[in-house]
């Protein structure tokens, strides 16, 4: 799969792939030990630092990502989650083509997308959280039209999307507007329809529902998972919504510190953590004492018994632990060892 | 803390951002540089095209020297006080400074005061010292340099006062570059920074010395440059007067408009 | 499906439609347009005033008379326009750069510099080539050179190719801020020397010829297409070679753009 030819064209495949080549062809993404330095240079304090740094040459080299390798395939939802400054952003700008790896292969659509970053760009879309890739003055169908050309949507394919984007959320309201007099939401909303019109294989959502108010975020979540049913693209969901990875992603992949903590589907997660629990506990001052249990080593009772004997307690709960706590605790893990 | 320490932390402030800036502040010298040089070539070629030794007053070299050194002023001077002040209001942020308990006319100030004594230090001084050694020692050195410094210090104020007149007009017709560039080259040519006033035709030049732009670069080169009878006590105390009278003028001009000027930003809800 | 390659008329198409939508909406804001107007025949009055405040003292500069001056300002704001009307969101570039804005601009199938220059036309450029034509076509009539085919086909290479060059460094300029912080100094120094593209270039000499010539072409805006105008019996080599040497000069300050863009590190989120 050297040539980028469209994934699903007609013909061009001319023999039965076999069932490597068949898996291969589903591969859309391939990262194998991908790592990437940043130099940054030291900067003292104080004064005296400044002047210093005026003519100093101390760099320090920082491991932005560290020996990642990851496979998505085609129309796979994935969740990419970590802390800030994990390496989340830089390794979605690698598969964007927008950064150089330092070392290791990336393979984007069977290109590599710093090499071939315009054609790999063709079959691609992007949304990068706050910063509206339309243009600002523009009424959105303008910004339609332009991306239309610029992409060389053919007519037909393009009237058909735009079909889609009716069914499947009311966007006469906003078609009409310049994005600079969009609320929040709805310019979300306008940036991920720009993402998929031109029906990329993969589109890169980073953080789409942030600031969003519940009802959006709905809304935003089901245009992405009806987009993903219909048109099978593949979407590499960066995000810290807990929310957004339970409504969407069948799998998880977990960056932290640069390194690949978790890779693997959500059951697989609870799963993972499946024993433990979530205790919580209203006390006679009205505040509530929470404790995440695991209970194949600790007795809820015992926990409970204990408490007893400093407080009073009003009121019990006992729930299943939360994704975000399971991923908390991923975290934590991946710290301690 | 106190006010002073205030103050204080606020221009060290300013000057530790500007030590930040690496190349850039190496840029700014070259390029003033570059500047006298350009200056210097096409007034050599206008005045040796014209025969006379002097115009007007003004001999070749007090011609370059002064508009080198008003250039070095300029560069003292700059404040980016429009561009970062419609920034502010543009992302909100301005809200924060205007709930701030020091006044948001004088934090900016001194927030500013930080760059220009670095500015005065690392573009200026080197200006003037290289204007010195080309010009062989044409500047004169004494007690003018003191009152150089004070009238120095009074042009920054009368500059930061008009800077703050236009940059609620900017802000209330949200239109920044078009107001800035005509107060820009309002303030360039009336103040003799572009042409020193003396060249300026008898009638247009006398309308001119009546405005508050000759006391911004004008003045403290006269005083520099002891020119036109500032050599002398009776001569240069006038001058300080003159500008003096801006300075209270316009810093009392400055606060009422700002005052009433605030009121109209925060209702328009930025 | 092949796609067919993204060639030069693309690029003319996708501007077009860009600059009718932008401008459809600029018409909106009204009152910016007005004040920047008023602006800008503000900054070219006071450069009026200047030139003739100059003039009224000194009349020749360098065996060049008002009329012939007059031509050389005239020709040079001709040539500036360009760089104002089109280039103007090089201005922008240090800021989006700063914030890690400029990423969205890399995402698209197509040319990067492309993209962000095409962002921006700056319409009250359009009132300094008003003035600009008319004081050119004023000092032409009085130098008396003649209005042929030829001298008009000449005075339209030779201003569209002037404006190459200051168009190379303002990118150049643009540019800078990929590796350094103050680049809006360069920008700034950078824009301050064209007011030295309407004085003749023979009043420097040996070094600073060269720097004015080669480095930073500030004769290249105005001095040298105009002699061919001005002096048509003694044109130098280099007036005549000024339409090649724009194109390269066009070239190398877009690559260099291209080469920050490369090593940029996209940080700034």
């Amino acid at each position: 799969m050297q040539k980028g030819t469209d994934l699903g064209a007609v013909g061009s495949v001319p023999t039965a792939p076999s069932q490597e080549e068949k898996s291969m062809a589903n591969e859309v993404i391939v990262m194998k030990n991908v790592s990437k330095e940043f130099k940054v240079l030291n900067r003292h304090e104080g004064l005296k630092g400044s002047f210093q740094d005026l003519f100093s040459r101390d760099y320090k080299t920082v491991k932005a990502v560290n020996d990642v390798s990851l496979t998505v395939e085609k129309g796979e939802i994935i969740g990419y989650l970590g802390p800030n400054g994990a390496g989340k952003s830089t390794t979605i700008k690698m598969m964007t083509g927008v950064l150089e790896p330092s070392t290791g292969d990336i393979q984007v659509n069977g290109l590599v997308p710093y090499k071939d970053r315009t054609r790999n760009s063709e079959n691609i879309g992007v949304v990068f959280g706050q910063r509206s890739q339309l243009w600002w003055n523009l009424p959105l169908i303008e910004s339609f039209k332009l991306l239309r050309d610029i992409y060389m949507v053919p007519e037909k394919d393009y009237k058909d999307m735009l079909e889609l984007y009716r069914s499947l959320v009311d966007i006469e309201p906003i078609l009409h507007k310049p994005v600079r007099q969009m609320s929040l939401g709805q310019r979300t909303l306008s940036d991920i329809l720009a993402a998929f019109l031109h029906n990329p294989g993969i589109v890169f959502l980073d953080e789409p529902t942030i600031g969003l108010d519940v009802s959006m975020k709905a809304k935003i979540r089901e245009l992405i998972r009806g987009l993903n049913e219909v048109k099978e693209t593949t979407v590499i969901l960066t995000t810290h919504d807990m929310g957004d990875v339970d409504a969407l992603c069948k799998r998880i992949i977990i960056i932290d510190e640069g390194k690949k903590i978790y890779d693997n589907d959500i059951d697989h997660l609870k799963t993972y953590f499946g024993s433990y629990r979530t205790l919580r506990m209203r006390l006679e001052d009205g505040s509530w004492d929470e404790q995440v249990i695991d209970e194949k080593k600790t007795d809820v009772m015992h926990v409970i018994q204990e408490t007893q004997k400093k407080h009073k307690i009003k009121d019990i709960q006992l729930e299943e632990i939360s994704t975000e706590e399971v991923i908390r605790k991923i975290y934590e893990g991946s710290k301690a060892s | 803390m106190t006010g002073v320490k205030r103050l204080t932390a606020l221009t060290r402030a300013g000057v530790m951002e500007s030590l930040q800036f690496r190349l850039g502040t190496a840029v700014t010298l070259f390029g003033n540089l570059i500047y006298l040089a350009l200056v210097y070539f096409l007034w050599k070629a206008i005045y040796d095209s014209c025969g006379a030794s002097e115009v007007n007053g003004m001999t070749f070299y007090d011609t370059m020297i002064y508009l080198i050194l008003a250039t070095a002023i300029f560069n003292f001077l700059e404040m980016f006080i429009i561009w970062d002040m419609s920034r502010a209001i543009q992302s909100g942020e301005i809200i924060m400074h205007l709930l701030k308990p020091m006044r948001y006319r004088k934090y900016t100030f001194w927030s500013y005061s930080g760059s220009h004594v670095i500015s005065f230090f690392l573009t200026f001084i080197p200006t003037f010292i290289v204007v010195m050694l080309v010009t062989k020692g044409a500047i004169p050195i004494g007690l003018n340099c003191v009152f150089f410094v004070v009238s120095l210090v009074m042009a920054l104020v009368i500059n930061f006062n008009i800077e703050m007149l236009v940059a609620p007009i900017c802000l209330y017709t949200e239109s920044t570059w078009g107001i800035n560039i005509v107060k820009e080259t309002i303030v360039l040519l009336l103040s003799g920074a572009t042409i020193p006033l003396a060249f300026f035709p008898e009638s247009f030049r006398r309308v001119v010395e009546y405005m508050p732009f000759r006391a911004v670069y004008d003045i403290p080169l006269k005083i520099l440059l002891k020119k036109d009878g500032t050599n002398s006590l009776e001569g240069l105390l006038p001058m300080l007067g003159i500008q003096l009278i801006w300075c209270i003028v316009l810093t009392i001009a400055g606060n009422l408009f700002w005052n009433h000027a605030v009121k109209r930003i925060t209702v328009n809800g930025g | 499906m092949e796609k067919k390659k993204r060639g030069f008329l693309f690029y003319i198409s996708i501007y077009k439609k860009i600059l009718i939508q932008d401008l459809k909406s600029k018409m909106s804001y009204r009152a910016d347009f007005i004040i920047s107007t008023f602006g800008m025949i503000m900054t070219n009055l006071s450069g009026f005033v200047t030139f003739m405040i100059l003039f009224h003292n000194f009349p020749s500069i360098n065996g060049w008379d008002y009329y012939h001056m007059l031509f050389l300002y005239g020709f040079s704001l001709i040539a500036l326009t360009p760089v104002q009307c089109f280039f103007d969101n090089n201005w922008n570039l240090r800021f989006m750069v700063r914030t890690g804005d400029f990423i969205k601009y890399c995402f698209r199938p197509i040319n990067v510099f492309f993209y962000f220059i095409s962002e921006v036309f700056d319409v009250k450029g359009l009132g300094q080539f008003a003035f600009g034509l008319g004081t050119f076509i004023y000092a032409w009539h009085h130098i008396g050179i003649p209005v042929t085919v030829v001298t008009i086909a000449q005075a339209l290479l030779f201003l569209l190719t002037a404006s190459l060059f200051m168009i190379a460094i303002m990118n150049a300029a643009a540019a800078t801020c990929f590796w350094i912080i103050n680049s809006g100094y360069v920008m700034v120094i950078m824009f301050r020397f064209k007011d030295f593209a309407k004085y003749p270039a023979s009043i420097f000499n040996g070094v600073f010829k060269f720097i004015f010539t080669f480095l930073i072409p500030i004769a290249f805006v105005a001095y040298y297409p105009s002699l061919v105008f001005v002096t048509p019996d003694s044109v130098p080599l280099l007036s005549w070679l000024s339409p090649f040497i724009g194109a390269l000069f066009f070239y190398l300050s877009y690559k260099f753009w291209m080469l920050g863009v490369r090593r940029y590190d996209f940080t700034g989120s």
